[in-house]
């Protein structure tokens, strides 16, 4: 790291968020089925369940935004719980019997970066 | 055992914060503005204000055109035709077009007239070009931004196309805010907030977070920082697209003379998305992509023109304030 040294005051955190966030959408391979957000987290605390228990299912997680249209949804876990949360994603594949899946389009530990996805960028 | 752990951590990350003044003899906030050099959105955010001010609507609307151009070849770079039209005037960039860093060839053209080449194993064996490795372990579509018209009829017998920045705003209504004082960058337990905790909320204000909700809430528990105050309303807007650093510098200055007047705003905000996909983030300093490609800064300009300036980067970058 290369610092200059006269600004008149600095803090320098290194992993300075407790959290992770996570931008993620569920696809489904049929059209016109729905969630409310309710919904969508008991979605996620199921597959916590079923890939890690009980004890996997009382991980604290927040779904700070859920759009029902698009099913696309920015959830807030902390550092500990991220890889569980993610796995958990990964291994979902249905859902009241109906075939799904998880993208997770961004993850980041400062929330101001999931505003802004070069990514997402298309000019063609 | 070891390796478990491994997998289960989550990736470094690191926040810089400084305070300095707009009336300090030394400009480094341009310098520092002037050295990123690409740059995927800006946002700005203005407390206690309800519509885009008419000192900042011209030059919202005057920040593009950039250009694509698709299949060049690299050599066209390197022809003294070019170097001539166009690197030696100073303020070309390049960057490659849906590249992505981790797993393609990436290329940057910088404005000092260095091309920087990131590739992978095989195709820089094939260059045969001397380079080093990655510290973060082709014939592409590439975004320019140069002298306008100049650039269309350069490479006319190209595929190129003009884009204007995606300019969008609005008007949000009450809602909680930390408090800030310029003085106190780390903030007051119970008194004041610092910057990190800012820079936290005004990631949920652009991503248009709940900041109201309770402790036992099933589907949120997030709420603002504490202390905080109401703020009757706010203004947020944003540009996307390949927006230049000079821009940029322009942007910052017409906002710290948003307090030339008396407002009721105390400070307002100024956010900066680098390209994720970047081979360089600031100066030459090498960028990469490791679960995310983050490298962000942002200005809070107080009414005192006073200023933070925070730098957010991910695993595989330098944090260098």
């Amino acid at each position: 790291m290369e610092f200059e040294e006269s600004w008149s005051q600095r803090i320098m955190r290194i992993d300075p968020s407790d959290y992770h966030y996570m931008k993620v959408c569920l696809e489904f391979e049929e059209h016109g089925i729905g969630l409310n957000a309710a919904q969508f987290k008991q979605l996620l605390v199921s597959a916590l369940q079923e890939l890690f228990g009980e004890v996997g299912a009382a991980l604290p997680f927040d779904v700070l935004t859920y759009e029902e249209k698009t099913l696309k949804a920015i959830l807030r876990v902390c550092n500990s719980g991220f890889v569980k949360l993610w796995s958990s994603l990964t291994m979902l594949g249905s859902y009241k019997g109906n075939k799904c899946a998880f993208r997770v389009i961004q993850v980041s530990p400062f929330l101001l970066a999931l505003s802004g996805n070069s990514r997402e960028l298309v000019l063609d | 055992m070891a390796t478990l752990r491994r997998l289960r951590e989550t990736p470094q990350h690191f926040l810089s914060c400084v305070m300095s003044s707009f009336h300090d003899p030394r400009p480094r906030h341009r310098h520092f503005v002037e050295t990123h050099y690409y740059n995927y959105k800006v946002s700005f955010l203005i407390p206690e204000c309800a519509l885009l001010p008419k000192e900042l609507k011209s030059l919202v609307t005057e920040l593009g055109p950039y250009y694509l151009v698709k299949n060049l070849p690299l050599h066209e770079f390197i022809t003294p035709e070019f170097i001539n039209t166009f690197v030696k005037k100073g303020s070309c960039y390049a960057l490659t077009y849906n590249t992505n860093i981790d797993e393609d060839n990436t290329v940057a053209l910088l404005p000092n007239g260095k091309l920087i080449l990131s590739l992978d194993k095989d195709t820089y064996e094939e260059t045969g070009l001397e380079g080093h490795p990655s510290k973060y372990s082709g014939r592409k579509s590439m975004r320019f931004s140069a002298a306008e018209s100049s650039l269309m009829s350069y490479f006319s017998n190209y595929h190129i196309q003009e884009h204007q920045p995606r300019v969008s705003g609005s008007s949000l209504g009450e809602l909680p805010c930390p408090v800030l004082q310029s003085d106190y960058i780390a903030g007051l337990p119970g008194v004041l907030c610092g910057a990190p905790e800012l820079f936290e909320w005004l990631g949920a204000v652009c991503s248009n977070v709940d900041q109201n909700n309770e402790p036992h809430n099933f589907i949120s528990t997030y709420c603002c920082p504490q202390p905080n105050t109401a703020l009757a309303k706010a203004y947020l807007c944003s540009i996307t697209g390949f927006l230049l650093p000079e821009k940029i510098c322009l942007l910052l200055e017409r906002l710290r003379h948003y307090f030339d007047e008396p407002k009721l705003a105390p400070w307002l905000t100024l956010s900066v998305h680098s390209f994720a996909d970047s081979p360089v983030a600031w100066r030459e300093k090498e960028h990469g992509f490791h679960k995310g490609g983050e490298h962000i800064y942002n200005f809070v300009i107080f009414n005192n023109q006073d200023y933070w300036l925070q730098l957010a980067v991910g695993a595989n970058d330098d944090c260098f304030l």
